[in-house]
């Protein structure tokens, strides 16, 4: 059933009469035109990488970073609106301090939970929108490596390996052949540099930038974006590979 | 014990005397503000070096002398006003507006006042040296000199004396006494009242910081070489400020 | 509506009742309040206290000395607390005074930190300095609100190839030193650190690290002999260009066989 000029579309909290919420899969609409993003969650850590599109030659490189921290222990990569992300990356900051403030370091579920519930109150009320913007959130936590992902809708799934955006079926199905059990997260960030070079669609957009961070034993727990050497490799190998491949 | 405990004190006593003194002498084309820099509690000599004199732009200075926490947040808190100030106006406050200020300032806090005693000091718009002195809750006067702090009592009769020529005679026939003294004499001056303080009073010593600050009219625009002064104006063309740092007696 | 019946008819303000059996309920009171007339109690004293800390700056940055003990009053209550705190990784605090207000600084800093960290992700870190002003406003705060935070607190570190060695207390008085020690360390231990920088005058960055080591293990000593609030257990935080290391907690080695010859002490009873 199409949603256009039905009036079921205009209103976050109206439901269509087979029973869905266009205002939500329009967010999700905008979430799909993003680049792409993902992150891998390995036995020892988790490995986050986005394809950031240029939108201009005039943009400093490393500007509007679409790979955010959290707390010490966890990140988030968005993909959708940058504008809707770091809003939801400023109140995640702000459920995780409150979290740690009575509890201790947070757990990722606690406030991918958090962030979750934040997002879902956005489908209820006819004076808002959903958020255009998917959040990938992981980390490590007491119970080792956590990744979740956070829709528009509100809900907050759990994840091996997670994508978001443009290119996420492909990415998904890359993803789908990783052995999340044995891979070490150095392993996990010469995947995450691969799949992203895969899925770029070079005939739409030429230029991209790749971004990476990483928790885990060689990042001294902390969320950190992957060293400079580790990545220049990752995304050189990444490269070649695309250039065998074709 | 008897059962009955010994009276407490109920009440946590927010302020305490950081010791130290500071003096300022107007000449009548020059300032000298000067503060040693011996902090202490009681008996104890917490640090050797903790200004109390402060350069607030190229025509004022200001020395604050009291219990020290206050001290350093009244400067800040000036020093915040003044910039303030000079995005507004694009020129620095003159000395009579500053001392204004600081009184409205230390006003405000009639009730929970600043426990400190400043003397500011500079040149005046007119070209002339000035000090002016305040107390803890802003009352303030201009003077050609003043004293302020732990060895207050042992030094402004020694200005009286000295500048103001109190309980002497000037020589029958002779010249009157001067109005205003010459740099180099207000310098030994100061000098001297702090060695003095030093030898007489425990919270005094360790080290004198001097800031001399030269109206455009003064006919120097520099100092005597042998005096050692560093130079911490801004512009080539406003007044001139120099430092001048002197040891005292540690013990 | 009075529903006590004992009131009815009574003077209103008799607190005990003449006219009754005790125990009697207190009867309501219905006059004018006055909100403070019990003021408001705030922190009037330390309940948790450590003794001093010490710190002295050497060649290759900054160290510091604390023991472990927390007493409550003159019992030695907790006698395995770390009074030196790591805040970043160019900063360690030291603290004397109430352990509970300490706490509440650690995480409070802790969470700045974080907030700074997080946040601005922009390659900049407070360094000790920054750590320092914050605190003196954190503890000027709380003294003008007549609630203050019952702590001496040294701030040690090296950033950017300074060191820098500040002390705040909980009226906000701050002051920076070439060595510091706070409480009863600041009477007693003080001259022995001046003394060992002092001889030095003109090339005091020359101390080594085990003479710092050395300088800071004879003043702990001496407090342990001299303050009864003191213990003979502590640890050592040095922080270097290369970062922060804070000792597991060392035994001090002292010598009590003179006191047997003291009169009262020891087995002469005359």
């Amino acid at each position: 059933m199409s949603s256009i000029a039905t009036g079921y579309d205009l209103s976050a909290s109206t439901y269509s009469p087979d029973g869905r919420v266009f205002q939500v899969e329009y967010a999700n609409k905008a979430v799909e035109n993003s680049g792409t993003a993902i992150a891998i969650r390995v036995k020892d850590g988790v490995v986050f990488a986005v394809e950031k599109v240029v939108t201009s030659k005039l943009l400093v490189p490393g500007a509007n970073r679409r790979i955010q921290i959290i707390d010490r222990h966890i990140g988030m990569a968005m993909a959708g609106f940058l504008a809707d992300g770091r809003h939801l990356a400023a109140r995640a900051r702000d459920e995780a301090s409150n979290l740690r403030e009575l509890y201790g370091p947070p757990t990722i579920r606690s406030v991918a939970d958090r962030l979750g519930l934040y997002a879902q109150a956005y489908t209820l009320y006819s004076s808002v929108r959903p958020f255009g913007c998917s959040a990938i959130i992981g980390g490590y936590d007491k119970d080792g490596p956590a990744l979740y992902c956070v829709e528009p809708s509100g809900v907050s799934y759990g994840y091996n390996g997670a994508a978001a955006g443009k290119g996420r079926t492909l990415a998904k199905n890359e993803l789908e052949k990783l052995k999340f059990s044995e891979l070490s997260t150095r392993e996990a960030v010469y995947e995450a540099a691969r799949i992203i070079h895969l899925v770029h669609d070079d005939a739409k957009e030429k230029d991209f930038e790749l971004e990476m961070s990483w928790i885990g034993q060689e990042s001294n727990f902390r969320f950190v974006p992957v060293p400079d050497d580790l990545f220049k490799d990752a995304d050189q190998k990444a490269r070649d590979a695309l250039e065998n491949f074709d | 014990m008897d059962g009955k405990t010994a009276p407490q004190m109920r009440h946590f006593n927010p302020y305490s005397d950081n010791g130290g003194t500071i003096l300022a002498i107007a000449g009548q084309d020059f300032a000298v503000i000067a503060g040693d820099t011996r902090q202490t509690v009681g008996y104890e000599i917490q640090t050797r070096y903790a200004p109390k004199v402060f350069r607030l732009n190229d025509k004022a200075v200001l020395a604050v002398n009291g219990f020290a926490a206050d001290g350093n947040m009244f400067v800040k808190k000036v020093k915040q006003k003044l910039e303030m100030y000079r995005h507004a106006h694009a020129k620095d406050m003159p000395l009579r507006a500053i001392a204004r200020l600081i009184q409205t300032m230390l006003y405000a806090q009639r009730f929970f006042p600043y426990y400190v005693y400043n003397i500011l000091g500079g040149i005046e718009e007119d070209g002339s040296g000035a000090v002016y002195s305040f107390d803890p809750v802003g009352s303030y006067e201009r003077e050609s000199c003043r004293a302020a702090g732990a060895a207050q009592s042992l030094v402004q009769p020694f200005l009286d004396n000295q500048i103001y020529f109190k309980n002497q005679q000037p020589i029958p026939g002779g010249p009157p006494h001067p109005v205003h003294l010459p740099l180099s004499r207000v310098i030994a001056l100061v000098t001297d009242s702090f060695t003095s303080a030093t030898e007489r009073h425990i919270e005094v010593g360790d080290e004198l910081e001097m800031f001399i600050v030269l109206s455009r009219s003064h006919p120097q625009q520099s100092l005597d070489p042998r005096l050692n002064a560093t130079e911490v104006s801004t512009t080539a063309s406003g007044e001139k400020v120099f430092v001048i740092r002197r040891p005292l007696k540690r013990d | 509506m009075d529903h006590f019946p004992t009131n009815w008819g009574r003077p209103r303000n008799d607190l005990n009742d003449a006219y009754n059996t005790y125990p009697l309920h207190q009867r309501p009171y219905n006059g004018p309040k006055d909100t403070f007339a019990d003021g408001v109690q705030r922190t009037q004293q330390p309940i948790v206290t450590g003794t001093s800390v010490l710190a002295i700056k050497y060649k290759d940055g900054v160290m510091m000395a604390a023991d472990t003990l927390a007493s409550y009053g003159s019992l030695a209550r907790f006698k395995d607390i770390q009074r030196l705190h790591p805040v970043g990784s160019h900063t360690v605090l030291g603290a004397g005074g109430d352990m509970s207000d300490f706490q509440y600084i650690q995480t409070s800093l802790d969470t700045l930190l974080i907030e700074e960290e997080i946040t601005q992700n922009d390659g900049h870190s407070l360094g000790p300095s920054e750590i320092h002003e914050y605190l003196k406003f954190l503890m000027y705060g709380r003294r003008s609100k007549f609630d203050p935070l019952w702590n001496s607190i040294i701030v040690g570190g090296v950033k950017d190839g300074r060191s820098f060695l500040g002390y705040v207390d909980l009226l906000g008085v701050t002051y920076e030193a070439k060595t510091l020690a706070t409480g009863y360390g600041a009477y007693i231990a003080q001259p022995l650190l001046r003394d060992a920088v002092e001889e030095r005058e003109g090339q005091e960055n020359s101390i080594t690290e085990e003479e710092a080591r050395k300088i800071l293990e004879t003043s702990m000593r001496v407090l342990f002999y001299r303050d009864a609030r003191s213990l003979n257990k502590y640890q050592v935080a040095t922080i270097t260009a290369a970062g922060i290391s804070i000792s597991e907690s060392q035994h001090l080695s002292t010598e009590w066989s003179f006191a047997e010859g003291i009169r009262g002490y020891g087995a002469q009873t005359q």
